[in-house]
């Protein structure tokens, strides 16, 4: 196993009190497999990614309990130099806006170079080869004239390549990337997927898609970790949790994309709001919006257990659902 | 005033900051056109940076101009005064004591009787030094200091940011007759000491500020993502995009040095005669301003100009910076 992230536990101190980002999340992911992490804007997705690549901001952010083996090693408790050694040679991580995630004063040929010079101790001139090399592996045009460029002198489609290029540089057996497509426009969206998709079956990459976007996870996802509230409440592989779900949250999810045969009609909403993360619901956390919910659901929170089913037998699947049942079948 | 969009680059080789950012602006030049130039784009889509586009519109400012025309004047007489004056600021006679402009003599003789233009050409030489020396060496460990606190944060920010808060309740002329009062030396380096020490909290607290804004960037995760060290991160990816306001509130800041510089020789605690300042020449002067004023008007005059030239220069530097203001 590649990746196995077990009971993490993340919490950050603010003023309104503490806020629990993260309460015991799993997960695993195995060598050339795509794992997708689907959840609405603080459901703790990004934040478990940034607890396993130990870029977490501490403090305010606490890593309360857990443990994220990576190929063995318990990534938490090696020391901060070991973990800097990991970081972009083993494991790295793309992110959203390409624009900030790049440093707008250096070149894109320097910051890609210094993947080789950081961790390869290669020669600024050799470095500067190998950043032409990534670049044209990306397939950005011209790569030989473009080295000195500036990040604002490509386009979006263009810089996510070549964040991609630099994630990728070392070869890492694992890759973490946050919503990659997310700030560019439908069609280019495609093209930076299937090149990521591509790249990642060459290297055989452990992939993490964090993503809130269902259409791009149908399409190169193995297996799905939905979140709600800092918890994983389904996991299955991708085309089972599309044929049936097995959470109220995640048929939620499916049932509000909009869908061409039935144009015109009103389009279907979760109601309610995501909680506050300072303020968690007890029991269940989706209770207050869930349409099964009963009075267990507001006393008990549901463990994540095995669900019987489509797709039981090919992967393991399960939901934190005290009625799973129900919502598989009805 | 004319548009002259097509300047030729160094036509006023800039001095102080103005020199600065010319170096940085053809460095950045150099920079951008990378090896093998820029391929079938035909180089309509001019390569742009914070450096360059910060040069680009200094050149038409004409408040940056006409203040860098001033300092670089400055500079140069106060590396040669013989350039504009055959004179000795301290060979005076007492015979001439506040006499009016005669040939050879344009602005008249003070009340020792030394000529008041040789006198204000060489008190220029103490007003940019100190200036200078006391900018540079506040810029340096204010934004080391505050940069420090900024990025690692914590108890070292706790204790710098009290640190500044005790610094800045120390008035600056008391502080300065206090301090200044014992030190029997007759150099500028005690006056630049003193202006370090109280000058760099305010250049600390910008710096700390710009640290921490550029620090919760996405490219500072992502390098921290890619593995770079905490020195690489400070130094690489932060100092760079931090700078712009050290620079900016430092060249305001050297304008008032100087003016800080001609207070405190003025009240006797900054130089002291024979060193040869503008501040000691108004201190002198300013008794018998009913009898010669002009002794008291050319240093004070020359005072004036070198501080809005530098405040200017400061303000033009500022707009030039500040994406925000294009």
């Amino acid at each position: 196993m590649l990746l196995e992230v077990h009971d993490l536990h993340v919490e950050f101190g603010t003023r309104d009190g503490v806020a629990h980002a993260v309460n015991g999340v799993s997960y695993r992911v195995d060598a050339g497999e795509t794992l997708a992490v689907l959840g609405e804007s603080g459901s703790g997705k990004s934040v478990t990614a940034q607890a396993v690549m130990g870029i977490l901001d501490t403090p305010p952010g606490r890593i309360t309990g857990g443990r994220v083996l990576f190929q063995g090693r318990d990534l938490l408790r090696l020391k901060e130099e070991e973990r800097r050694r990991v970081r972009g040679a083993e494991m790295a991580m793309i992110f959203q806006d390409s624009l900030s995630a790049l440093n707008p004063v250096l070149t894109v040929g320097d910051q890609l170079g210094e993947m080789f010079t950081v961790h390869r101790g290669m020669s600024r001139r050799d470095a500067r080869l190998r950043a032409v090399e990534l670049m044209d592996r990306v397939r950005i045009p011209a790569a030989a004239q473009r080295v000195g460029d500036y990040p604002h002198q490509f386009s979006g489609g263009m810089r996510q390549r070549i964040m991609i290029a630099m994630a990728l540089a070392l070869e890492p057996a694992l890759v973490i990337a946050d919503e990659p497509t997310t700030a560019l426009d439908v069609t280019v969206q495609a093209q930076v997927m299937d090149l990521l998709a591509e790249l990642q079956r060459e290297y055989r990459m452990g992939l993490v898609l964090i993503t809130h976007d269902l259409g791009v996870v149908a399409d190169v996802a193995d297996r799905i970790a939905v979140m709600y509230a800092g918890r994983i409440v389904e996991t299955a592989p991708v085309h089972d949790l599309y044929k049936a779900p097995a959470h109220p949250y995640t048929r939620g999810l499916l049932d509000s994309i909009p869908r061409l045969d039935l144009k015109g009609r009103e389009l279907y909403a979760i109601q309610g709001m995501p909680p506050s993360l300072t303020r968690v619901p007890p029991g269940c956390a989706f209770h207050p919006r869930c349409p099964l919910a009963r009075d267990v659901c507001r006393t008990d929170v549901p463990p994540l257990q095995a669900v019987q089913g489509p797709g039981a037998e090919e992967g393991e699947r399960a939901s934190a659902c005290h009625f799973w049942r129900e919502c598989l079948h009805g | 005033m004319p548009e002259q969009p097509q300047q030729p680059e160094g036509a006023i080789a800039g001095t102080g900051a103005g020199g600065a950012m010319d170096l940085a602006a053809s460095e950045a030049t150099a920079l951008e056109r990378g090896p093998g130039g820029y391929g079938g784009r035909g180089g309509q889509d001019k390569p742009r940076s914070l450096w360059s586009d910060a040069w680009r519109d200094l050149r038409r400012s004409p408040v940056f101009l006409a203040s860098s025309v001033v300092i670089l004047f400055l500079v140069v007489i106060s590396v040669w005064p013989s350039l504009i004056t055959s004179g000795n600021p301290l060979q005076c006679d007492l015979a001439k004591a506040q006499d009016g402009s005669q040939p050879g003599h344009p602005f008249g003789f003070d009340g020792q009787g030394c000529d008041v233009y040789t006198r204000t050409v060489y008190g220029a030489r103490a007003s940019v030094t100190v200036g200078v020396c006391a900018t540079l060496g506040v810029a340096l460990l204010g934004s080391v200091l505050g940069g420090l606190a900024g990025f690692f944060g914590g108890a070292w920010d706790g204790f710098l940011s009290r640190m500044t808060d005790i610094f800045f309740a120390i008035p600056v002329v008391l502080g300065g007759l206090v301090l200044l009062s014992v030190v029997t030396s007759n150099t500028v380096w005690p006056v630049i000491g003193f202006m370090v020490l109280l000058g760099w909290p305010q250049i600390a607290r910008i710096a700390r500020g710009s640290v921490i804004t550029a620090r919760q960037n996405d490219y500072v995760q992502a390098a921290r993502s890619l593995g770079a060290s905490p020195a690489r991160i400070l130094l690489r990816h932060i100092a760079p995009n931090a700078v712009a306001p050290v620079i900016v509130v430092a060249t305001i800041a050297l304008g008032t040095y100087i003016a800080l510089e001609a207070t405190l020789s003025y009240l006797g605690v900054g130089l002291k005669p024979p060193s040869v300042s503008w501040g000691i020449d108004i201190s002198a002067a300013s008794p018998y301003v009913r009898n010669a004023p002009h002794a008291l008007l050319w240093p004070s005059g020359a005072l004036a100009i070198t501080v809005l030239a530098f405040i200017m220069l400061g303000d033009a530097v500022r707009d030039a910076l500040d994406p925000k203001l294009r």
